[in-house]
């Protein structure tokens, strides 16, 4: 298995896995600045904006045309929390040459284009093109108020925001909804330059080329300024131990969501990471879990009932959908779980199916290249270099022990259940 | 054992139908760390009037094929999902309109997972009880898929378009149908559509093919099925017009949903042609409605769509439709914009540069979908469940012309064939 080869050219830190398994090269830039209630809003708008058009492309139609004849090379972005960081992750995917006729190197031309986007935008006067910015405040305004529309996310996100009132990782990634309005195409065009300047940048390639190429090609379509690469700053992990929160929401819904949010201080480069991703994995993580058994097959309260683990904040969080009259005895069958992890009732059975399911999560990565670009960036948010084998080891090697240690660190901080306007 | 070899995707595939009828393909796929494989059966949530041989058709309830495949994860030694685990494999299973799939990936004990998934598969275990326990599991997904507001105006389309064909019933059916489902019915739906002779075995990954056939035809030698007459499938006679022009619901979402959907007059193409007749429609509507397109750019400069829009096209021998839709803030002046766009590309046509364009689209976007075992398996299984070949694909999109895809525009179009569903917001304490 060949590994990832490292470059820097300016701000900007490059890591290219050169590999023919793929039709496709993987292109990810990521662009992660800290969380804040100031700038989280412009950030957010900055790459609905790139994306409407570049200095030499600057109709979107042309821009989206282009994508088109590279034979159809995907592009998007996302905005994200890791940790206390907000990061901005652009994505490119473009068929290797060797499967068309084309008369252009696709990697090239994808390299040309996302250099472009990210440092040569579409302007006018002093800013981005007015039209456009003012066209993304509405895409941007609509994307957040339609968080709600989906209510297992909109009750996933209220529980973190109720948990976390105290610290920036409250904030939604996309921003504020009340801020959207002021946001001016000259002020923006400042908050970008800001964002560029100051921004962590990681530009990744998986595919059948080389460093040297992604180096050359890179030189060739960025104009970025000079400088060095900034790193990400570590999240808090950290929190007081609370009394339990409890929220309730009132909509009209048919089913209730149940929403937990637990404190386990143990981040990714805690030596305790990988038992906290084994307490995780007995806790809620698979079908063969105690949640899924107890709160699903037992009783039937639920279609789904599982946990999730947030490495980079150490957050663990539960999940279930159920009837409104059954919310006692559905945090009551919830919190005995917790307690069984605490008094150590773990099988073997349950050790070594868990141990299996992550095995194999950790081994199919190398199958996905942004499975493999993905992994390989928690090196750069921590600062940890473990690799998938080398976590993979360390989960063989944990120990029910070990297990009831993160138990012992887990605190269970808000309880956030969505039902219905009728009265209980 | 035959081998077909597809040297434009540098693909080989391994194909045998065993003595007992079951279909099984393998794709090695090497470097891949991980195996994929599917085992499903041509049964889906429309199969609800159906006989076979000379018995007389029977209606079952609404739901039952989903309700099975649910069931079938539990055997008398307890909860498959466990013996997966212990084998290190992730297992799943899903039911569509036409076929019933079930499911697991992994990276090691291949041998054992695969035995796992066929001998599961092939051993219903229903009693009173866990068919009882079931029906609260399935309320709660029912309920769960009511607040879900893109499923209820994606669904809500198609129960407006059709009067008596299934595709218009829920796949999990309704609350009131699964409690009507009891175990002799679920036997009686297991013997008809389990049988081997109408199912596939699709193996992806770093896997031996010559391995794979030994396994399973010992596997399949050691079990005994008595030979199957055909399976006929029911299906009143569907009215060429749409049910509902315009259906309404409310919920709580912060912006309407609206979808639009053109029902096909003329059905019951098969196999290659249906194969030709889906990638023309596609290739038409991208170029009509993609992304890059005026109407899309235009329709998204006016306000009236957002990232949420999109378009499908979705095709059996029985029924066929167009979707379009997403978010809208107006959903009148939506409809009244595609209308517009649509009138004007069946007037001036599609243009040759946008057409070459969606082609080159098309032929990227099904080559990127090749990398991943997922969705090679489930796209391989949707097209051979309909006679025809998945690898066909890429000819196929290769081999389309620009009069195709404008006599297809002008042929699918036809506003007396339209039906609209929308989602409004639902207002506060009403």
């Amino acid at each position: 298995m060949t590994s990832f080869q490292r470059g820097q050219l300016e701000r900007i830190r490059l890591h290219v896995l050169p590999t023919n398994r793929f039709k496709t090269f993987a292109i990810s830039l990521f662009a992660g600045v800290p969380l804040d209630e100031k700038n989280v809003t412009p950030v957010a708008l900055i790459p609905f904006v790139l994306r409407r058009g570049t200095a030499k492309t600057p109709e979107t139609i042309a821009f989206r045309e282009k994508l088109d004849d590279m034979y159809g090379a995907g592009f998007g972005f996302d905005v994200y929390k890791r940790g206390d960081s907000q990061i901005v992750q652009f994505r490119m995917d473009v068929i290797n040459d060797r499967f068309v006729s084309s008369n252009q190197s696709l990697l090239a031309a994808s390299l040309g284009f996302l250099g472009d986007v990210l440092t040569d935008p579409c302007l006018e006067g002093n800013g981005f093109r007015a039209k456009y910015v003012e066209a993304e405040k509405a895409t941007l305004r609509k994307r957040l108020e339609a968080i709600v529309n989906d209510k297992i996310r909109f009750a996933a996100e209220r529980c973190i925001e109720e948990m976390c009132a105290d610290e920036p990782y409250r904030l939604h990634p996309l921003g504020k909804l009340d801020e959207i309005d002021g946001i001016q195409p000259d002020a923006l065009y400042r908050s970008y330059e800001d964002w560029l300047q100051n921004a962590a940048l990681d530009l990744y390639v998986v595919g059948d080329t080389t460093l040297e190429e992604v180096t050359k090609l890179f030189r060739e379509s960025f104009r970025l300024k000079p400088g060095t690469p900034a790193s990400y700053t570590r999240p808090q992990l950290k929190h007081d131990a609370r009394e339990t929160k409890f929220v309730v929401d009132k909509m009209d819904v048919s089913q209730g969501k149940l929403n937990m949010g637990l404190r386990t201080g143990i981040g990714y480069d805690d030596k305790l990471y990988p038992a906290a991703l084994m307490y995780n994995g007995i806790l809620g993580g698979y079908p063969h879990s105690k949640l899924f058994i107890n709160v699903r097959e037992k009783e039937s309260l639920a279609y789904y009932a599982a946990s999730r683990l947030d490495g980079h904040k150490g957050i663990c969080t539960i999940q279930s959908g159920i009837e409104f009259a059954n919310y006692d005895k559905a945090v009551e069958i919830i919190k005995a779980q917790l307690e069984s992890m605490k008094a150590g009732q773990l099988s073997d059975l349950e050790m070594s199916q868990t141990k299996a399911m992550i095995s194999g999560h950790l081994r199919e990565l190398q199958d996905s290249a942004y499975e493999m670009l993905s992994y390989d960036f928690n090196s750069v948010l921590t600062g940890n270099n473990r690799t998938s084998a080398e976590l993979l080891e360390q989960v063989q090697a944990v120990t029910p022990a070990d297990i009831v240690e993160v138990a012992k660190h887990v605190q269970l901080d808000t309880v956030y259940f969505l039902r219905d306007r009728k009265e209980a | 054992m035959e081998t077909l070899q597809y040297p434009n995707v540098q693909e080989t595939l391994y194909r045998e139908v065993l003595d007992n009828g079951l279909e099984v393909i393998v794709l090695p796929k090497e470097g891949f760390q991980k195996t994929y494989a599917t085992f499903s059966t041509k049964y889906g949530s429309v199969d609800n009037v159906f006989a076979v041989g000379v018995e007389e058709p029977k209606r079952v309830p609404d739901g039952i094929a989903h309700f099975l495949e649910h069931k079938m994860f539990e055997e008398p030694e307890g909860d498959i999902f466990a013996v997966f685990a212990s084998q290190g494999a992730s297992a799943n299973a899903y039911t569509t309109f036409d076929r019933t799939v079930y499911l697991f990936s992994a990276t090691e004990q291949i041998h054992a997972n695969l035995e796992t998934l066929i001998n599961f598969v092939q051993n219903p275990y229903f009693t009173d009880a866990n068919v009882n326990k079931e029906k609260g599991i399935i309320e709660q997904e029912i309920n769960m898929y009511r607040d879900n507001a893109d499923w209820r105006v994606y669904f809500g389309l198609i129960d407006a378009l059709y009067h008596t064909h299934p595709v218009h019933i829920d796949i999990a059916g309704t609350v009131e149908s699964i409690y009507q489902i009891d175990k002799e019915t679920l036997y009686r739906c297991y013997e008809t559509f389990y049988h081997p002779s109408n199912m596939l075995l699709f193996v992806v990954g770093g896997v031996d093919a010559e391995e794979v056939f030994r396994l399973v035809r010992s596997n399949q030698a050691a079990k005994s099925f008595k030979p199957q007459g055909e399976i006929k499938r029911y299906f009143d006679s569907e009215p060429v017009n749409v049910k509902i022009p315009r259906k309404v619901v409310e919920l709580p979402v912060s912006l309407p949903k609206c979808m639009l959907g053109f029902k096909e007059k003329r059905v019951g193409l098969e196999g290659e042609a249906l194969l030709r007749h889906e990638v023309t429609s596609k290739l038409m509507l991208d170029a009509l409605i993609g992304p890059s397109s005026k109407l899309y750019q235009s329709l998204y400069e006016q306000n009236l769509i957002s990232d949420s829009f999109g378009s499908e096209y979705n095709s059996s021998r029985d029924y066929a439709f167009s979707v379009l839709g997403g978010d809208t803030p107006d959903p009148d002046a939506l409809i009244q914009g595609l209308r517009d766009g649509i009138a004007e590309a069946i007037r001036n046509g599609i243009d040759s540069e946008s057409f070459e364009r969606s082609k080159r689209k098309k032929i990227g976007g099904y080559l990127r979908m090749l990398n991943s075992p997922e969705s090679i398996a489930g796209e391989f299984t949707r097209y051979r469940f309909r006679d025809s070949d998945m690898f066909d694909v890429l000819k196929c999109y290769e081999a389309c012309t620009l009069d195709e895809v404008n006599n297809r525009l002008r042929e699918h179009f036809d506003f007396e064939q339209l039906a609209v569903s929308i989602v409004e917001k639902s207002k506060p304490g009403e």
